[in-house]
């Protein structure tokens, strides 16, 4: 009986550490930090390289874009501090100067922020434009999903 | 009017909930049977009360009852009747009625089924329903109350938020809800069990039914939700490991955990207490999943509001988590069995890895998906855990779960043998491994791909082996056809060749995730009226822009032509949508489906003003439908295990 109940816990075990393996492994790989512009600035040599999502403001007057390339390289700020960022793709339909928006990527080697995505802020709720506001004038789609599978 | 009615019978149905939960207790210590037998008056009176007021509610609905602020949130003068209907569940008050609802009719079907049997379990059974229904009444009278009115009375209503605006809006809610709720019977009957201390197999037996129909429930309305978010989100994707996919996604591993594990209690009289547990997580997950996808804590296109709901439901968890468990410790002595394996190559192993594997799976979503709460609270950092963590935890665990689906139903109880591996796995393994080397010389050079596809035609293999043999064996016997003895094998087997076919629809829908999870291709340009694009097979050419008035929107739909290596094969639009009621449009994506590969495009952007252009991706992602066939096939085999068998029918005659 007791070698049987060893055997469970043996096996137990072999189990949990195979499994704490996976979790951590795949976390490390895919667990993304949230930073504003100041706090990237203030560690820039340990965050390049590495997942990163940075919250802030499209910098007004600094939005280049090629529609034709679809490439966009605009500043992200906090109000203090602001980066780099370049982007190929469709961004979300809210994202334009002034507005926040949530930036996913890895800080490149150049300082320059490589992102694979981006989210602009919305409202959870829906509410319908105030007068003069029309969506005529938008041609995106308004939410952009990650990519999942 | 209609609003009064509603919220009345709501306070009057807490009312019976209330006497449903104190008169088994008063029962219990006066030994009067009346006490009892008034629990299936308090269900009854519920049914009856909870019907009316979302009846009233779905009126209030059709009629546009603006006086109601509920349907003012989610209707419009111009909403089709349709999709009036379906605003009961197209935010918080209203969902939490219909989850209430489909409780009420769960509850009252099972009082109704059993009115003759399980004399002492039934009424802690009612009593266990009484006190769910309780919490959602109390929360729907006065936390989030669908009823509420307003003032004054507006012109028209706000509308529905147009991503629900689809016929699937019809099915996939409702669906999950019901899996959900289904969920309930076998968590009463445990429950009950345990408060009277009969724990014998009786309450097994029966909740085995409810338990795979409420599976069915949930794989049905997690699939339909896939084919929502590919059809009408517009991503390309079906599957984004949200938050709330998550939510809805985990009480199905418990459930499916159990479903197998309770075949090893029925024969060896073993893992009670872990049987019990599943159950109780089970159930615990579908609160749990509420809580999520309702306090607004997570950021989700399916969080409908923040409020203080979130909190009511967290609370509700823990209790029910305190008592199950509690309940269980106390009966602990009761439910000791013995852990006895004759050996680890046996049925029994492979079901209880299977539960291990599935369990693990659950463990390992449930932690991608509140680390990022966690970490905020505990340590102050914001971080997300996406996609990726879960894909790369998941595919190994499942690839696991596909072999054990191949071992499982085919290899022995208690010990199998050396002949008995040999005549059940030596041809399906032979055939698999043609399988691989086939697809490596052909056409996969990457190892998870090619392992998940080998691994799969294993377990049709083993299935096909099996049931030849098996076909082969009436054929001398009978002297069958080959049809009518497969009729008679299902038949004499239903649960057998039920779960065989459940295995060929999960393995058609693996088949398509691995398709399409490896080997997609996307691109994303923008193209002048003209230009084209190629990708993969096929090409894609700009024809031009289309405007067009529709009843509830004006929409830009932008017109390819397509061609497949050279021939063509015809035009797609995908559009953009634009709703008055709404700041930004809607996109709707369109696609060309064969059992090869899906072609998905999607129209991201258009410009009228330097010329006509268009942006777009296009993506073409292999082998996707199967997902959807191996729905229907689930769907098949899991009526073929619950159909009343030929034995039983004749009994009732």
């Amino acid at each position: 009986m007791l070698k049987r109940n060893r055997r469970f816990i043996f096996g137990g075990i072999i189990i949990l550490a195979a499994l704490s393996y996976l979790i951590t492994g795949s976390m490390r790989e895919a667990m993304v930090y949230f930073k504003t512009p100041s706090e990237l600035m203030a560690d820039e040599g340990a965050s390049k390289g590495k997942a990163l999502r940075i919250g802030g403001m499209v910098l007004v007057g600094s939005l280049e874009k090629d529609l034709k390339k679809l490439t966009y390289r605009f500043r992200i700020t906090d109000g203090v501090e602001s980066i780099p960022v370049y982007f190929h793709g469709v961004p979300p339909d809210l994202f334009s100067e002034g507005k926040g928006a949530v930036i996913e990527g890895r800080l490149g080697e150049d300082g320059v922020f490589q992102a694979t995505t981006i989210m602009a802020k919305h409202a959870e709720e829906y509410s319908p434009p105030k007068d003069g506001e029309h969506a005529a004038t938008r041609s995106f789609v308004p939410d952009q999903k990650e990519r999942g599978r | 009017m209609t609003a009064t009615i509603g919220y009345a019978s709501i306070l009057l149905a807490l009312i019976f909930a209330l006497w449903g939960i104190i008169a088994p207790i008063l029962g219990a210590r006066t030994g009067q049977n009346g006490f009892f037998a008034s629990t299936r008056a308090a269900i009854t009176g519920q049914f009856i009360l909870v019907t009316l007021a979302s009846l009233s509610l779905i009126y209030a609905l059709v009629t546009t009852d603006f006086s109601v602020k509920y349907v003012f949130f989610n209707t419009t003068r111009s909403t089709p009747i349709y999709y009036r209907i379906t605003g009961l569940w197209g935010a918080l008050e209203g969902s939490l009625l219909l989850w209430e609802w489909i409780l009420i009719i769960f509850s009252g079907l099972v009082a109704w089924i059993y009115k003759d049997r399980h004399r002492e379990l039934m009424p802690w059974v009612l009593m266990i329903f009484s006190i769910v229904s309780a919490f959602f009444l109390a929360v729907i009278a006065f936390a989030s109350n669908p009823f509420e009115s307003v003032f004054p009375i507006p012109a028209d209503g706000r509308g529905l938020n147009p991503l629900l605006e689809d016929a699937n809006m019809m099915t996939h809610p409702p669906l999950l809800y019901t899996g959900f709720v289904a969920l309930t019977v076998p968590y009463a009957f445990a429950m009950a069990a345990l408060i009277i201390g009969r724990l014998d197999d009786a309450w097994i037996v029966t909740t085995r039914r409810w338990t795979l129909t409420a599976w069915f429930f949930l794989t049905m309305g997690n699939l339909v939700g896939a084919y929502w978010s590919y059809h009408v989100l517009g991503w390309g994707g079906y599957w984004a490991w949200d938050p709330v996919e998550n939510a809805a996604f985990m009480p199905w591993l418990p459930a499916t955990a159990f479903l197998h594990s309770v075949q090893v209690q029925e024969r060896k009289q073993m893992l009670k207490v872990w049987n019990l547990s599943l159950i109780i997580i089970a159930f615990s997950l579908t609160i749990f999943g509420t809580f999520l996808t309702r306090s607004g804590i997570l950021s989700s296109i399916h969080a409908f509001s923040s409020g203080p709901v979130g909190i009511i439901f967290l609370a509700f968890l823990a209790f029910i988590l305190l008592t199950s468990f509690g309940l269980l410790a106390w009966r602990s002595k009761q439910l000791r069995s013995q852990p006895e394996l004759d050996s680890l190559v046996s049925r029994e192993s492979a079901f209880l890895l299977n539960n291990v594997v599935l369990v693990s799976a659950l463990f390992t979503i449930f932690l991608g998906t509140i680390f990022p709460l966690i970490s905020e609270a505990v340590a102050g950092v914001q971080v997300s855990v996406g996609a990726p963590y879960f894909n790369s935890v998941t595919v190994p665990l499942f690839l696991l779960l596909v072999f054990l689906m191949g071992v499982g139903p085919m290899i022995a109880w208690k010990k199998a043998s050396w002949d008995n591996l040999r005549r059940n796995f030596l041809w399906p393994t032979v055939a698999s491994f043609v399988v691989a080397l086939f697809l490596f010389i052909w056409l996969v050079r990457d190892f998870l791909p090619l392992l998940g596809f080998t691994l799969l035609s294993f377990v049709v293999f083993t299935i096909l082996f099996d049931t030849t043999l098996a076909v082969r064996a009436r054929q001398r016997i009978a002297g069958e056809g080959v049809f009518s003895a497969l009729v008679t094998l299902a038949r004499r087997n239903q649960r057998r060749y039920g779960g065989l076919i459940v295995h060929l629809g999960v393995v058609l829908i693996f088949l398509g995730i691995a398709g399409s999870m490896s080997y997609s291709i996307e691109r994303e340009v923008t193209l002048q009226i003209g230009e084209g694009l190629s990708i993969g097979r096929y090409h894609i050419q700009f024809e031009g822009l289309k405007r067009s008035q529709q009843p509830t929107h004006s929409r830009v739909e932008a017109a390819f032509r397509v061609f497949n290596e050279g021939h063509e094969i015809g035009v797609l639009s995908p559009a953009l949508k634009f709703f008055p009621t709404q700041k930004s449009p809607v996109g709707r994506a369109v696609y060309r489906s064969t059992l090869i590969e899906d072609l998905y495009i999607i129209l991201s952007g258009f410009s009228e003003v330097e010329q006509n252009q268009a942006t777009l991706k296009v993506l073409v992602r292999p082998l996707l439908a199967w997902i959807w066939i191996g729905g229907f096939v689930i769907a098949l085999g899991t009526i073929v295990a619950v159909l009343p068998s030929r034995r039983k029918l004749a009994q009732r005659a």
